[in-house]
């Protein structure tokens, strides 16, 4: 009995201790988000980890536990005088918390988390969204604008760079091929669309047109925060690495800036 | 390890002046390769008249192959009496027998072990060179691009399909699920023993695969990504499918030991826990290493009929599923045995009757099942958002037949007098780690969480930890624990368990950071990455020479035991399995007598010993 006081009493206390420092890192967790669809994610890996951080100090406390209290002074082989094989009690609460535990976590976050993010990316409540056609070719993210009329957004030396304004929902409308392919422009492979500061990525699959939400929620760029870029996460050959394009967010009226001097630059 | 073995010395195989059997196996492979792959050649010539194509590769291998098990003495263990030739034939009694063929359970044990052991240093050189290159952010130590990843992909496609999958299995398997349910031999020993030399073919293969040009795309080999890949990615196919034949071969031949060679009294009810984790893989590898290899040959034919199966034309999302529909099962494949291992070890070590046998080996049965169910969690990024639910469910359901592993351990140690031995205390880490894999495991099969983390290192630590972390330290365990048994000497606790803090911190200080660095923006399989990562991957990579070193450091310690430890006593476990009531190293008929099973294994309320050995009362039908 003693023992389980103890036992008890010490994993509680490292509970607590863990779960107030989650709370205090809990916006940095995913070290830099700035998207609705991110905090969501963050948001989701903060409610599981209060959870689970109990759950994995139980065993790894109890692990050092062992080591401490329950070994043996020294290596002669003697039987425990404890044997129990059987804690009817013991197993049921096993049992049962580890499915109150797993269907709470799939209620919430997992179930609760998928119906927001299916209405928000319901196409009646996307009307006005700023469409950005992304097309992913061995070894290149193109953006296109068809609003504004931008054909292939980039920066001053002429390199692949997005823009877009803060609070606006975008549509991303992802495909794969390569349109500069010299006679097969079908010749693609699988991609993955990846904004690490967006919390978003969808695989871009040769033969689907796909689509992709996004709320940008703050001002930042690759400038000020690496995490703000367009990273290829899926293997796609030796290029792999370096298909990446800086990106910004910038408020509104840059962004009808950065419009002009995009269509400006495409006009030569 | 010489014993006495009732033969002519006359009768001894090889009986004329030949070859050593390698030689010979490497022989026939070379002129086996070099007929098909000519053969093909004139009937299918390539413009420009190249002297090796894919396809001819493609004849050349597998005539390759075919000679290389023959030459290693498949011609006069398998074909020859097959045939109906009564040739005298007994596998030679010293050290030779390692080096060919055998229908020996325990010789194949140990040439698994040793063919899976010097994968993993193959394997784990590769990992040496690819922390390495990570130590800076821009490409400095490989040439090229393509040559990083074709490293990455062939320390995956070895760690995976010959030691991950093999080791425990092959190796650990054969040598000991006969001595543990009493048995004389295996069923199929001649299945067994063709099946280990298919693992130098599959390593070979994998490792020469360069030569056919590189491949870019790591152990799933991703379609349309592989159809476009230069040659290489052929062996690739062609080297998994040895690897995975010979899987499926140790696992028809264990399945069927279990079943119908247990001994007297040996019910169900008191199958070992090893023996159960070996009938749980073996079923998983006979249901899906099949899938897999069917996979890979529409993958092979894809590539070079060509069939557009995989492709925009047709879908390459099938490809994903299939590969994955294998993939989920395979972790499975891999870390079972290590909770059967926890669950064999700790009730010895304690000297205390194992908690809740019946729900160890339920959530090994449970996870086995489930482990069907869950693949598309490694396809989160490919999916309607309806399509989710089913699958987050059962990836986070199947946390909790694994957790039943860890709750009869906890049980049995709960006030136990544990024997803080070096296999213990490995035991002890290798729960730490796989808890920290599968925790991290229910963040991934959370959607929102997944769809950041996706191909990030947060995943690679993930996956590391739960294969690393909770199966190799359950081998280097097993290796401790059972090397009394294997070699009949014992190891240094000294530089057991000095050695086994090293692989700790090592594997600790490296893995942990890869969270953090998939979390920071760290995608997987690049040579270069953002320069903010450096400071961090460089030292993730010092951590992981260390780790490097600490296996290398078992390694010599466990073969510096092996031929000159001191002297072991008998039992110096007191186990109470049934492989220690026989010799050290076991006789070549394992018992002088009949094994009688009388109670549970796992029971220390008294002294009793669960099993005897009876005088044999019929003589042993040679096998
Ligand atoms: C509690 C149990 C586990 C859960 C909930 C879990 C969950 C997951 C999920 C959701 C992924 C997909 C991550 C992604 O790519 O986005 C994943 C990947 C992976 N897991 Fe687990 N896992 C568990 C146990 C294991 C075990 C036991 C092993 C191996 C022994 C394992 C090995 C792997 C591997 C190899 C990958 C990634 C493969 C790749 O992309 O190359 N996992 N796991
Ligand atoms: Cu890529
Ligand atoms: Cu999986």
């Amino acid at each position: 009995m003693t023992e389980i006081v103890i036992f008890g009493l010490v994993w509680i206390a490292l509970s607590l201790a863990a779960d107030l420092g989650l709370s205090q890192i809990k916006s940095h967790t995913m070290y830099f988000i700035i998207s609705r669809q991110g905090h969501l994610a963050e948001d989701a890996f903060n409610f599981l980890a209060a959870f689970l951080i109990p759950v994995a100090i139980f065993v790894a406390l109890f692990l050092v536990y062992t080591l401490i209290r329950f070994r043996a002074s020294n290596g002669d082989a003697v039987r425990s005088r404890q044997q129990t094989v059987q804690n009817k009690l013991f197993v049921t609460v096993w049992v049962a918390l580890s499915f109150a535990l797993n269907i709470l976590f799939w209620l919430h976050p997992t179930a609760a988390d998928l119906e927001t993010m299916f209405r928000r990316d319901f196409l009646a409540n996307n009307r006005h969204d700023l469409v950005v056609d992304v097309t992913a070719r061995q070894w290149e993210w193109i953006f296109s604008l068809p609003q504004y009329h931008i054909t292939q957004a980039v920066n001053r030396q002429g390199l692949d760079a997005l823009t877009l304004p803060v609070g606006r929902r975008v549509e991303f409308v992802l495909r794969s091929y390569d349109p500069f392919h010299s006679y097969d422009v079908q010749a693609a492979v699988i991609h993955s669309f990846w904004v690490p500061a967006f919390g978003i990525k969808e695989d871009v699959v040769p033969g689907e047109t796909r689509y992709e939400f996004v709320t940008p929620t703050r001002t930042a760029s690759y400038a000020t925060n690496p995490m703000v870029r367009v990273q290829c996460a899926e293997v796609c050959g030796p290029g792999h690495a370096w298909m990446e394009a800086p990106l910004s967010v910038v408020s509104g009226p840059a962004f009808d800036a950065w419009v002009k001097r995009e269509q400006k630059r495409q006009q030569g | 390890m010489e014993q006495p073995v009732g033969v002519e010395p006359s009768a001894v195989w090889p009986p004329r002046r030949m070859m050593p059997p390698i030689l010979r196996g490497a022989f026939w492979a070379f002129i086996g390769f070099v007929l098909g792959d000519l053969a093909t050649i004139a009937v299918d010539p390539f413009q420009g008249h190249p002297l090796v194509t894919e396809i001819s590769a493609l004849f050349g291998w597998a005539m390759a192959v075919i000679g290389w098990v023959l030459g290693v003495g498949a011609w006069e263990g398998v074909v020859l009496p097959l045939a109906g030739f009564s040739e005298p034939w007994a596998e030679p009694t010293d050290m030779r027998r390692y080096f060919q063929f055998s229908v020996d359970h325990k010789v194949i044990g140990i040439q698994y072990l040793v063919s899976s052991t010097a994968t993993f240093f193959i394997a784990g050189g590769l990992a040496m060179a690819i922390r390495y290159e990570l130590m800076q952010p821009y490409l400095h130590f490989f040439r090229y691009p393509d040559q990083y990843l074709t490293a990455v992909g062939i320390h995956g496609t070895l760690m995976m399909f010959s030691v991950a999958t093999v080791a425990l299995l092959g190796g650990l398997g054969n040598y000991f699920v006969p001595l543990m349910i009493g048995a004389k031999g295996t069923v199929f020993p001649r299945l067994s023993g063709i099946g280990h030399w298919l693992v130098p073919a599959g390593v070979a293969t994998i490792i020469l695969s360069p030569l056919l040009g590189y491949w870019t795309t790591g152990w799933r080999g991703y379609e349309p990504l592989a159809s476009q890949d230069p040659g290489g990615i052929v062996f690739y196919y062609l080297g998994v499918f040895a690897l995975t034949l010979s899987s499926l071969f140790v696992s028809l031949n264990l399945t069927v030991t279990i079943i119908f060679n247990r001994a007297r009294g040996l019910t169900w009810a008191r199958l070992p826990l090893f023996a159960w984790g070996m009938i749980a893989v073996s079923i998983l590898n006979l249901i899906w290493l099949p899938e897999i290899q069917m996979t890979f040959v529409m993958g092979l034919l894809d590539r070079l009929v060509p069939m557009n199966l995989f492709n925009g034309v047709g879908n390459p999302l099938s490809y994903l599923s299939m590969f994955w529909l294998f993939g989920h099962p395979e972790v499975y494949i891999i870390v079972l045995p290590a909770f059967a291992l926890w669950n064999e070890i700790i009730p010895v070590m304690a000297q205390k009757s194992l908690f809740a046998r019946s729900g160890a080996i339920i959530g090994i049965l449970f996870v086995m099942i489930l482990s069907g169910l869950v693949w598309a969690h490694h396809m989160f990024t490919n999916m309607r958002y309806s399509e989710m639910f089913p699958f987050s469910f059962f990836t986070e359901m199947i946390s909790i037949p694994t957790g039943f592993a860890f709750m009869a351990a906890i049980g049995t140690l709960w006030r136990a007098r544990f024997r803080v031995s070096t296999p213990g205390l490995l035991i002890l880490m290798s729960m730490f780690n796989f808890l920290i894999g599968g925790i991290t495991g229910v963040f991934l099969a959370d959607p929102p969480i997944n769809l950041q983390v996706h191909d990030t290192f947060f995943v690679v630590a993930h996956f590391h930890y739960t294969i690393i972390g909770g199966m190799v330290f359950s081998w280097v365990a097993a290796m401790y624990y059972w090397l009394p048994k294997l070699s009949g000497r014992l190891y240094s606790e000294f530089w057991g368990k000095a050695l086994a803090i090293v692989i700790f911190i090592g594997f600790n200080g490296a893995f942990s950071q890869m969270f953090l660095l998939g979390l920071h923006g760290m995608n997987r399989w690049v040579p270069a990455y953002p320069a903010y990562l450096q400071p961090m991957n460089y030292e993730v990579s010092l951590f992981a020479f260390l780790l490097g070193l600490g296996f290398l450091g078992h390694l010599i310690h466990i073969s510096w035991a092996w031929r000159s430890g001191p002297r072991s006593p008998e039992n110096p476990w007191h186990g109470r399995t049934l492989e220690w009531l026989t010799a050290s190293p076991p006789p070549p008929h394992n018992f002088d007598g009949e094994v009688l099973v009388r109670r549970g294994f796992y029971l220390y309320d008294s002294d009793q010993p669960a099993g005897v050995v009876l005088p044999e009362s019929t003589p042993d039908p040679a096998r």
